[in-house]
């Protein structure tokens, strides 16, 4: 994922778990950004951050195409600028007022933000859907060792157990207040039924449960 | 007129006032002084409940204590919909998360005392417990969406729903982050829009569901 010098993408949620007209908090290494998605259906991300008085704007709202702060209704288009100040009506807000922005592209199913300037585009997740996010208290190579095989450049880890096909999709791991953190999308093989789904999911909470106790066990003294 | 003897702040008294105002019930409300008064432990109340908790329903000469059981009376008696009735395996589903949810209260609930009202507690532990219920719950409400349901027993909410959401939408009062749980957050969100919700304090309504304030230019 970080082949390249100028930039990377960082997977942060399925597209199926970002509702139009919802705005959620995601994580990738500068932080905690909001990601919302419009009436209309487009992604955008900005910095978590509204400048008028520093609320989180992922705890706002979305209506229509702007995503609004909870604490005064400042409303931000996806290009970052402000586009409505309800306690002045009358105001078209300065171009100056805005926040930052994320270049944001969806594939297969998942929302990517981009993290600098990546040369390309996000990794091909062709033959696999994605099934849900899960957010393990382990660092990558935890997460490796618990499932017997290593991750690709792009974070693709493929496992194999019985006959049951996994794919695990892993963030950059970042540093938290309670240790190091791996945001996980999982994801099976496109077409397989429920109850497939169901053991892949149930699969994918063993090997956190197997990454986060190795990982316990590495942090006693 | 059913009457609640209720705590705003309390979770367990939100239930009961959500659920009666999801089923259409008007309730009688007799608020209790919980705290800093500890009413609930004094001589009136201790004599409808020995146990000493909120909430109490007294409808007419019946006294109900449990938010659970509560719950189920109120679905029973005016809006039984609300009832996972409708196979053995709905049935016992409502059961195990209507035990559940009392898992969320010495969880969730625990944490919630510990941080707000500084009860004494091991904080990191219920935190922990509370995260073990979090990651319980998210997974049975990843399985149900995968067999097209929505909520924790049906494609229609029932009691069990309401009996685990006021804990886990306060989950952050305890210092424990909502983040990491996508189908936690749509489930939540799915509860919230429902017609006829109520608020607490720290759960609000969806604010993109409110009216937009109407724009009069000139006053502020």
């Amino acid at each position: 994922m970080r082949s390249d010098t100028t930039g990377f993408w960082t997977p942060v949620a399925l597209s199926a778990d970002v509702l139009a007209g919802t705005v959620i908090p995601a994580r990738v290494s500068a932080g905690i950004i909001a990601l919302w998605r419009s009436q209309s259906g487009h992604v955008a991300a900005s910095a978590d951050r509204c400048p008028h008085r520093g609320m989180s704007l992922s705890h706002g709202f979305v209506r229509g195409e702007a995503l609004s702060c909870i604490y005064h209704g400042w409303s931000y288009g996806q290009d970052g600028r402000c586009v409505r100040i309800p306690a002045h009506p009358g105001l078209t807000p300065p171009e100056t007022i805005r926040v930052t922005t994320y270049a944001v592209r969806e594939s297969d199913g998942i929302v990517w933000v981009a993290e600098g300037t990546p040369a390309s585009d996000p990794p091909s997740l062709a033959g696999w859907i994605p099934l849900r996010t899960l957010t393990v208290e382990a660092d990558r190579e935890a997460i490796e060792t618990a499932a017997g095989a290593s991750a690709s450049a792009d974070g693709l880890l493929e496992t194999t157990r019985a006959d049951e096909r996994l794919c695990l999709l892993l963030s950059p791991s970042q540093q938290v207040r309670t240790g190091m953190q791996t945001v996980t999308h999982v994801l099976v093989a496109d077409g397989c039924l429920p109850p497939v789904r169901i053991a892949a999911s149930r699969s994918a909470e063993r090997l956190r449960r197997m990454a986060e106790t190795a990982a316990e066990k590495g942090r006693l003294p | 007129m059913m009457r609640l003897y209720d705590y705003v702040l309390s979770p367990s008294c939100y239930k009961v006032r959500l659920m009666a105002a999801l089923a259409g019930v008007s309730l009688e409300l007799r608020p209790v002084d919980f705290h800093p008064g500890a009413e609930h432990r004094g001589p009136e109340l201790l004599s409808l409940n020995p146990a000493g908790s909120l909430p109490i329903l007294v409808d007419g000469d019946l006294v109900l204590t449990e938010s659970s059981a509560i719950l189920v009376y109120l679905a029973g008696k005016a809006a039984s919909q609300w009832l996972g009735r409708a196979s053995p395996v709905d049935a016992a589903r409502e059961q195990q998360w209507l035990s559940f949810s009392s898992r969320l209260t010495t969880s969730l609930g625990s944490a919630r005392l510990h941080e707000m009202l500084l009860r004494p507690g091991d904080i990191g532990a219920l935190q922990a417990a509370g995260i073990a219920a979090l990651r319980e719950l998210e997974a049975g409400l990843v399985e149900q969406r995968l067999q097209g349901r929505a909520f924790l027993v049906a494609n229609a909410p029932t009691v069990a729903d309401i009996a685990c959401f006021p804990y886990v939408a306060l989950a952050p009062d305890g210092g424990i982050s909502l983040d990491p749980y996508p189908a936690i957050r749509l489930w939540s969100r799915a509860l919230r829009a429902l017609p006829g919700f109520i608020e607490m304090p720290g759960i609000h309504r969806l604010h993109e569901l409110k009216p937009e304030p109407l724009l009069e230019p000139g006053v502020v």
